[in-house]
């Protein structure tokens, strides 16, 4: 039987091939014979003899014979392969239409399909899209894999990759000729505000030295960037680059290089335009300064002791990074040699930028791409369960077209055209859901995890939604495609796969994918179950103060108008008492630094007349005003708060903590120690006697230890950053419109540049922890309804296969329990081996998410016992439902049926 | 005499609007029509055929002559009569034009 005497519309609605192979030479051949013939039968009727009739009609050609035979040969092949190549297309459209009408007769398998595809695609899509933007994408400098980051190391104080200090940072400049170039920036940005464009405006500033552009490789967008010179310009009116994004919304985009700004009431030149790609991600900063450090500062002690710029290097052409740290050695022991006071502990060593830049980013992000991923081989599983009961549903189908004369690659080509389209649709629901699941993790994501900017969706992300959809489509099709294909017509069109070795294939591929989704689901639910453990643990951490109704306003008092302390302080004393006046309010306080909020700046100690710590001391420092522990309800331990009396003349005084307490004192009472910021101090040293031990407030983190602290008396420290603290009885928001107008009306100039309650300060603590924890629950529950619907659908096509044997073993007097225990048997059996699987699996690699938990081991005990029960019980459950109704059914009905 | 350039397709189309033929009932016919003045060489015309069939204004099977013979038949599809109209239509005009043109008395 062959296709051409198969009507084409038969064949056509089957997918038979059309077009046999390329005959055209041959056809043509005969065609030209036949016309010779013909004409030549004409002749012979006209009564010339057959030779001559012949030879007449071949002259009549008006072109040798050959000729001719070559000229029809190639029309007739270039008609062939024309039509061909159109009929291949039109085969493709019929295809794609017959896969769509097929997926249109079960528009539920297609729904659920699909949305379960676009769900798992848009997680991964947008999981992906913050992955590409932080951990692929290259930094937008010139070459950027040339450059490093150096920071200083101290065992001391557990520091590595530190910020250095700006003369150690110049020796490294000079002096190492690994680099070919080594520059600084300072890698926290200020507040300034900004006057003369609409309502005042606080911007991020940072500093720069002069030759950070040039080592970058980032040159202005308009104007120019920095120059050398001005890393030491200290004294002339300063200059400034802006961001694109402030000279755009801030600036209204004006020519702009030339002309004065006011940024903090002072008069800045502006001399360049940043391209709107660059960035330092982790940075945030609109306003760019260089340092204009005074030349006289570089010989001090101060300016090698204190450590506060980040320091980048582009290594020299033909160096390794090995090298650029060997030629860094040998300068930083030089160093240690002849600055013993700062440097005898102090190292150096070197990272590649972008490791540093990204560093805390990149481990909490691959984790939650992992899981989106594991979400989508599960997806994937389960929609390839479907299709292959699909396929054994379809069997006779397919059997029908094989003898109709379809070939196999046919079969195989028009299920994977199925799976590919379910794919593709779910592929561009996935883009949809990626596209606003990107937007949802730029608004969720913490900026710990999400150091930069710019989420765009660009073509790497599309490149990668379209290699995942096609291997996906491929993946997931290819089993139920390639059985569909397999066997011999007739065996599928006798019985109907029943009992047949054609069916337990497709059941151990079905099996396969049902473990691999159990094992999945798992790690994910372990994951998830680590997470919430680590979470609900760091949320009872007490971070040592009450945050609850406590309203934080930081006011940056900045202008000429407060150029002296006193002013300062004036300015802060008449805010303090009209904040006390604001009803509602119950206390008022200030502070230099909000808790849980990063390090304080931090120093060394020593004590009067005892010798210097011998391993130095790591101390941090904050300034408050007398009432700060009152509004924040820190206990006093020992000795006394600050009062109003610590002002400036009287006798400096600081308060400790209890960690600090505990760990310099001991037993001992610190009360009335003096003590100096310095290790080995000198006549400069300044002295303080401590007055108090409070309790530890979490500087840093919720899940950092408190670190031992310093807290003095902030109108004795002369601040200006303090931060407005009021605790209310009511809603600390309900204060913010009284707090503004209390600014304003001491002075219109300033702006506001931060307004939070202390809760929010917690959560924004507790952010990344939250956030993975919520993504890994999520991803973790779809998982399971995934899991569960594949081990239902697996176990009821099981009862469904077994139906006239249950009927019989029921006919026979089996109890119910022994006819359901033979079939959730199976569906337990394969979740265990899933179940096996996963808890190996995850004890394999569940190390990587060490650093993200916080009080529990990965491979924690409770939880790997607790998680794995619970799913399978759950899939006991999936398995039981469709058991009970196979027993239900009636013996009498089902027999009669078969 | 020799055919116009580019009409061959036309008179060809023409022929197959008529009913199925073989390429020498075409060439006949024509030949019968034109009263002996287009005489078309039987490899030109075979060419112009796959031509036709390639942008499917024809189709061909294979069928059995009067005389027992194996031969290709044309036929003309939907398209190729509504190409042969268009054709007719713009011939004509360009022969009225000509016409018009080649037999004006006056400068």
């Amino acid at each position: 039987m062959t296709a051409h005497r198969v009507r084409a519309g038969v064949a056509r609605l089957f997918q038979l091939a059309l077009r046999r192979p390329d005959r055209a030479a041959t056809e043509a051949d005969a065609e030209l014979d036949a016309v010779l013939d013909a004409k030549a039968e004409y002749l012979i009727a006209r009564g010339m003899s057959p030779e001559a009739a012949r030879a007449e009609a071949t002259r009549a050609l008006g072109i040798p014979l050959d000729a001719a035979r070559a000229l029809v040969h190639r029309s007739a092949r270039h008609r062939e392969q024309r039509l061909r190549t159109r009929e291949r297309l039109g085969e493709a459209v019929a295809t794609c239409r017959y896969a769509l009408r097929t997926l249109r007769r079960s528009p539920a398998f297609a729904v659920a399909t699909i949305a379960t595809l676009a769900l798992a695609i848009g997680a991964t899509t947008a999981i992906y899209t913050a992955v590409n933007a932080v951990i692929l994408r290259p930094l937008p400098y010139t070459q950027p894999d040339r450059l490093v980051t150096i920071g200083e190391d101290n065992a001391d104080f557990n520091w590595r990759l530190g910020d250095a200090a700006p003369a150690n940072f110049l020796d490294w400049q000079d002096r190492v000729s690994a680099f070919r170039g080594v520059a600084a920036f300072s890698p926290f940005s200020e507040n300034v505000t900004l006057t003369g464009f609409g309502n005042p405006r606080v911007l991020k500033a940072t500093e720069t030295s002069g030759n950070l552009f040039t080592v970058l490789g980032v040159r202005a967008a308009i104007g120019r960037t920095f120059e050398d010179a001005e890393t030491w310009q200290h004294s002339g009116r300063p200059v400034a680059l802006v961001s694109d994004r402030v000279w755009r919304e801030v600036l209204g985009g004006k020519p702009v290089v030339g002309q004065t700004i006011r940024l903090d009431g002072r008069a800045v030149d502006v001399v360049g335009v940043l391209p709107g790609s660059f960035s330092i991600p982790g940075l945030e900063a609109d306003i760019w300064h260089p340092f204009a450090w005074d030349p006289a500062d570089r010989p001090r002690t101060w300016f090698r002791r204190a450590h506060f710029v980040r320091v980048v290097a582009r290594l020299a052409p033909g160096v390794t990074s090995v090298g650029a740290d060997a030629a860094l050695q040998v300068v930083v022991r030089a160093l240690q040699a002849e600055y013993p006071a700062t440097n005898t502990r102090m190292g150096a060593s070197l990272a590649p930028l972008h490791d540093y830049l990204i560093g805390s980013a990149e481990r909490p992000l691959s984790v939650a791409f992992a899981a989106a991923a594991a979400l989508l081989l599960i997806a994937c599983s389960n929609v390839g369960n479907l299709l292959l009961v699909r396929a054994v549903a379809r069997s006779r189908e397919a059997a029908l077209r094989r003898a109709l004369g379809a070939g196999r690659s046919r079969l195989v080509v028009q299920a994977l055209t199925e799976s590919l389209m379910l794919a593709l649709f779910g592929g561009v629901g996935g883009i949809v859901l990626g596209w606003w699941g990107t937007a949802a993790l730029a608004a969720l994501m913490p900026h710990t995890m999400l150091p930069v900017n710019d989420l765009t969706v660009d073509w790497s992300v599309l490149g990668f939604v379209g290699a995942v959809t096609l291997v996906c489509g491929i993946g997931f099709g290819i089993g139920p495609a390639l059985w569909m294909a397999r066997g011999r017509a007739a065996d599928a069109l006798k019985d109907e796969a029943r009992g047949s070795s054609r069916s337990a294939r497709s059941r151990r591929w079905g099996d396969a994918l049902l473990v691999s989704q159990v094992a999945l689901a798992l790690a994910l639910t372990l994951g998830a179950g680590l997470l919430v453990k680590s979470y609900d643990l760091l949320r009872r951490v007490k971070p040592g103060f009450d945050p609850n109704g406590v309203l934080a306003v930081k006011v940056d008092v900045t202008g000429p108008q407060f150029d002296s302390t006193a002013a300062t302080s004036r300015f802060y004393d008449d805010l303090l008492s009209r904040a006390r006046g604001l009803p509602g309010v119950e206390s008022v306080g200030l502070v230099s630094t909000l808790p849980l909020t990063g390090p304080p700046w931090s120093s060394e100690f020593a004590v009067a007349g005892r010798p210097p710590f011998p391993r130095g001391g790591d101390v941090v420092h904050r300034e408050v005003s007398p009432d700060y522990q009152r509004v924040m309800r820190v206990p006093l331990i020992h000795g006394r708060l600050f009062t109003d009396a610590d002002r400036p003349g009287a006798p400096s005084v600081v308060l400790i903590n209890e960690t600090l307490a505990k760990a310099y004192f001991g037993g001992e009472d610190p009360i009335g120690l003096r003590v100096a910021f310095d290790r080995i101090p000198d006549s400069t040293s300044h002295w303080r006697t401590i007055v108090g031990v409070v309790g530890d407030e979490r500087q840093t983190s919720m899940n950092e230890a408190p670190r031992s602290e310093f807290l003095a008396p902030a109108a004795q420290a002369g601040d200006d950053g303090l931060t407005l603290l009021l605790r209310t009885t009511g809603d600390p928001l309900a204060l913010v419109g009284g707090v503004k107008r209390i600014v304003r009306a001491i002075d219109p100039d300033l702006a506001i540049s931060s307004v939070k309650t202390m809760g929010d300060v917690r959560a924004a603590a507790l952010a990344r922890d939250r956030f993975l924890t919520g993504l890994f629950l999520l991803f973790a529950t779809v998982g399971v309804v995934l899991g569960v619907v594949g081990i239902y659908g697996v176990v009821a096509q099981l009862a469904r296969r077994r139906m006239r044997e249950l009927g019989i073993r029921v006919a026979l007097g089996a109890r119910r329990w022994q006819v359901q225990w033979l079939v959730v048997r199976r569906g337990l059996a394969l979740s265990a081996i899933g179940i096996a699987i996963g808890v190996g699996g995850a004890i394999a690699v569940i190390g990587v998410m060490r650093s993200l938990l916080y009080g529990v081991a990965p491979v924690d005990p409770l939880t790997f016992a607790t998680v794995p029960a619970l799913v399978l019980v759950t899939a006991a459950l999936a398995s039981w439902v469709p058991a009970l109704r196979a027993s239900r059914s009636d013996a009498a009905e089902v027999l009669r049926a078969e | 005499m020799p055919l116009l350039k580019g009409t061959l397709n036309p008179l060809v189309l023409k022929a197959l609007c008529l009913g199925p033929m073989h390429a020498f009932e075409i060439a006949s016919w024509l030949a019968d029509r034109s009263g002996g003045e287009f005489m078309i060489e039987e490899p030109a015309l075979l060419q112009a055929l796959h031509r036709l069939e390639e942008r499917r204004l024809i189709v061909a099977e294979w069928g059995v002559t009067a005389n027992n013979r194996r031969a290709r038949y044309y036929r003309a599809t939907a398209a190729g009569r509504a190409h042969l109209r268009a054709e007719t239509e713009s011939l004509k005009g360009s022969v009225a034009a000509l016409t018009a043109v080649l037999e004006s008395r006056t400068a």
